[in-house]
């Protein structure tokens, strides 16, 4: 039996002064505002552990905060060192995909 | 004319590769031509000689393989004599990790179950063994950091070395093996909390000298925690194999340890069942102790392969207490043939994760400018 390949990222781009590229290995391409990633946090500093509620408050993020650097963690998440300081959220590839804004994935979602 | 010239006779390298195109490697669905396993042909008017190099030397239908090439370069006209040698160039599928790479190792593979006590260490230990036995590189890293079992089941108690820095890992059966049983002695527990664990995991990995390895077994503790979070974040995994016994009350953690390496994005290479049967010496007669069917439900249900059923045999508990495994101490017996297929169906199944240039992860890194 062929074993099913995970999603993964084959790229990371920058694409402008606040947006990122990520293309993926099923041959899709998606684009995002960084800041949307950043308010999307799901670490524990930013959604509580226990109830999920969102506990970062988006007008506390700056509206030009962008990434430093990121790197991939294991085979299934990408870390993110941001402007702020903040760097304890994971983002995983699935989440990062589900989030996509390129405009056919937008339009899936209306 | 009935007889024609010496060279008119000649054998073309054209025919010879034309002919063998026609030989399928049937895990990675091409030709061995294409894939570019024909090395080294050689033609001296009607002998021809060539290596056929696999993706591993457990290829499961290695013989098969050398059949087929033998009865086709037989058919062509002019040729007299076929030599094949069948030889192996394990290919990686990426060991490098953005925090953890092992440069030496080709594949690394995961044995985890979720459960504990189905018999994960009897498994990944007589694997191991069995790649060895077809000539691949394997080592043996035993994650199972409270409750280490592989130092007894291979019958080893020295400590190992340290060189320059790195630790020499233990040899033994073929197999390079480190374990936290060889550093605290039998009787002492280790009373860790979760931190410590990857610290000594990393360690494991990286001031190990491994060497040049085909395989890299982990013998995973039962669990989704510390263990299982720090090898799926730092190390450069190819691929997990699961193991449970038949029964539910392993399969429903069984599927918690292979969905948590869906999760993560780990290749799942398939599901072992282990415990499956009980076969009576005196009447043959086969007894499911633990029910039967489980792994290969579970299989079909997450949509993974069914790798094979291992059935009970009192010989295993006893090659595992005396430090000989049963594909060592019985090699005749069922069991010990079971873990010889089960070892080309993984190698196999790594070799197919490599052809799909895709299986290879790599990891990325981006500086925001």
């Amino acid at each position: 039996m062929a074993i099913k390949l995970p999603l993964a990222p084959t790229a990371l781009k920058q694409l402008g002064v606040n947006l990122l590229g990520i293309s993926w290995n099923d041959g899709h391409d998606s684009v995002y505002h960084v800041r949307n990633i950043r308010l999307n946090c799901r670490c524990a500093n930013c959604v509580d552990e226990w109830t999920r509620e969102k506990i970062l408050k988006d007008d506390q993020v700056p509206k030009d905060i962008r990434p430093q650097k990121m790197d991939t963690v294991g085979r299934y998440a990408l870390q993110i060192d941001w402007s702020d300081g903040h760097n304890t959220g994971i983002f995983t590839f699935e989440q990062l995909r589900s989030q996509c804004e390129c405009e056919s994935c937008q339009q899936k979602k209306n | 004319m009935f007889f024609k010239s010496k060279d008119s006779n000649k054998v073309s390298e054209g025919a010879v590769l034309k002919v063998l195109s026609e030989v399928h490697d049937p895990d990675l669905h091409r030709d061995i031509v294409a894939l570019g396993f024909v090395k080294n042909l050689k033609i001296d008017s009607g002998r021809v000689s060539f290596d056929v190099e696999l993706t591993t030397p457990a290829c499961p239908v290695k013989d098969q393989l050398k059949a087929q090439c033998i009865e086709k370069v037989k058919g062509l006209e002019g040729v007299t004599d076929v030599e094949v040698r069948m030889t192996a160039n394990v290919r990686s599928t990426g060991t490098q990790g953005n925090r953890i790479t092992i440069p030496g190792v080709r594949n690394v593979i995961a044995v985890a179950s979720g459960k504990g006590g189905v018999g994960k260490s009897t498994v990944t230990l007589n694997l191991a063994v069995a790649l060895a036995e077809t000539g691949a590189r394997v080592g043996l890293l035993d994650a199972d950091i409270y409750g280490p079992s592989i130092p007894l089941m291979i019958g080893a108690k020295e400590k190992p070395v340290t060189n320059a820095g790195r630790i020499e890992p233990v040899v033994k059966n073929g197999i390079k093996v480190m374990s936290m049983g060889f550093l605290v002695p039998e009787n002492q527990p280790v009373v860790w909390r979760g931190p410590m664990i990857h610290g000594a995991l990393t360690q494991f990995l990286t001031q190990v000298n491994w060497g040049e390895l085909d395989y890299l077994l982990i013998d995973m503790p039962p669990g989704t925690g510390d263990a299982q979070l720090s090898i799926s974040q730092s190390a450069p995994v190819s691929g997990a194999l699961i193991v449970t016994t038949p029964q539910e009350v392993s399969l429903i953690d069984a599927r918690k340890g292979l969905r948590m390496f869906q999760n993560v994005k780990v290749p799942i290479l398939g599901v072992v069942e282990n415990m499956s049967g009980f076969m009576c010496g005196h009447c043959n007669q086969i007894t499911s102790i633990f029910r039967s069917g489980g792994g290969e439900k579970m299989a079909h249900e997450m949509g993974v392969s069914l790798l094979g059923g291992i059935p009970l045999d009192p010989r295993v508990a006893e090659g595992g207490d005396k430090g000989t495994p049963i594909v060592l101490g019985y090699p005749d017996s069922e069991v010990a043939k079971i873990y010889k297929k089960l070892a080309g169906d993984v190698a196999a199944q790594l070799s197919v994760l490599q052809a799909q240039s895709i299986g290879q992860f790599k990891p990325l890194s981006l500086e925001w400018q």
